[in-house]
């Protein structure tokens, strides 16, 4: 198999991740990584990008806001009931 | 000896409520609003997102009969939000999109990384390195600024943790245009966090 270049690794990371690439390209791009400090600083970080923005964008619901909602869901669904 | 009643699944409330059980679809909501809000903030703005979460509620109430316990209740009501935040954002003047293809790796001719491993590795402390409200609004922003198609499929991946294959049924697209497109994205938000700590991408 040939030799994995940086980039093309980046391109399968993804698929690598997820399970869903071949046996072979696998052990190609373990083998990569083992010997890439580089990659394997990129992998760190690219595997640290989703927990870093999930916990960045975590809102949670406002008393305020809910209670709209309930307001906005009684009425609306009142109206709709008698319509159908 | 009080035996404690399994709580019943969503399909089963799904049912119950259809059946016009209000105190059903009041238990879906009160299940689902918390997620449905921060997915709301996520697709939107926090300005919209009260008005999508209502929106998302409504439709659920007025659909609950064409719902078919064939699928999974909670990828339809990801669904009916993710069109809800769709419709929300397209009410909205949009702003020129800055691409973000700048945050992608860089790579010399022979396909090998530029950057160094320490440049390469400092994404990964961007919660530790920056403040925690800096980096809210930053996140908040950035995400926005993802292109539609990336955005609806990180948020939903990434962000509230649904696996590739409920993605993929909420967005109607296959399992490897997800994973094409989660990638994009998780690429080019690793290049703005290592940016927005100084470090080139």
């Amino acid at each position: 198999m040939n030799e994995i270049a940086c980039m093309s690794g980046v391109e399968l990371l993804m698929d690598y991740l997820e399970g869903v690439v071949p046996e072979d390209v696998r052990a190609g791009l373990d083998a990569h990584v083992a010997g890439c400090p580089r990659c394997a600083a990129f992998v760190a970080s690219y595997l640290a990008t989703p927990r870093i923005l999930r916990d960045a964008t975590a809102a949670t619901l406002p008393a305020d806001v809910e209670a709209s909602l309930r307001a906005f869901l009684r009425a609306r669904t009142t109206a709709f009931r008698s319509r159908h | 000896m009080v035996v404690p009643t399994p709580e019943p699944s969503d399909e089963q409330l799904a049912a119950r409520a259809a059946a016009g059980d209000d105190s059903a679809f009041e238990a879906i909501v009160r299940r689902y609003q918390g997620r449905v809000f921060r997915l709301a903030c996520r697709l939107t703005t926090d300005t919209d997102a009260p008005d999508v979460l209502q929106d998302t509620f409504l439709q659920v109430y007025k659909h609950l009969a064409s719902f078919r316990g064939d699928s999974q209740f909670r990828t339809w009501l990801y669904r009916i939000a993710s069109n809800a935040a769709l419709m929300h954002r397209r009410a909205r003047a949009r702003r020129p999109a800055e691409p973000l293809d700048v945050f992608l790796p860089r790579f010399d001719t022979n396909g090998r990384h530029v950057a160094t491993p320490t440049e390469l590795q400092v994404a990964s402390r961007a919660d530790e390195l920056l403040d925690r409200k800096v980096l809210a609004a930053k996140a908040r922003d950035v995400v926005s600024r993802l292109p539609d198609l990336y955005r609806d499929a990180f948020v939903l991946r990434d962000l509230e943790e649904l696996s590739t294959e409920d993605v993929a049924q909420t967005l109607g697209v296959a399992p490897a245009t997800v994973r094409q497109r989660v990638h994009r994205a998780r690429l080019m938000l690793r290049g703005y966090l290592s940016d927005l700590v100084g470090v080139k991408p």
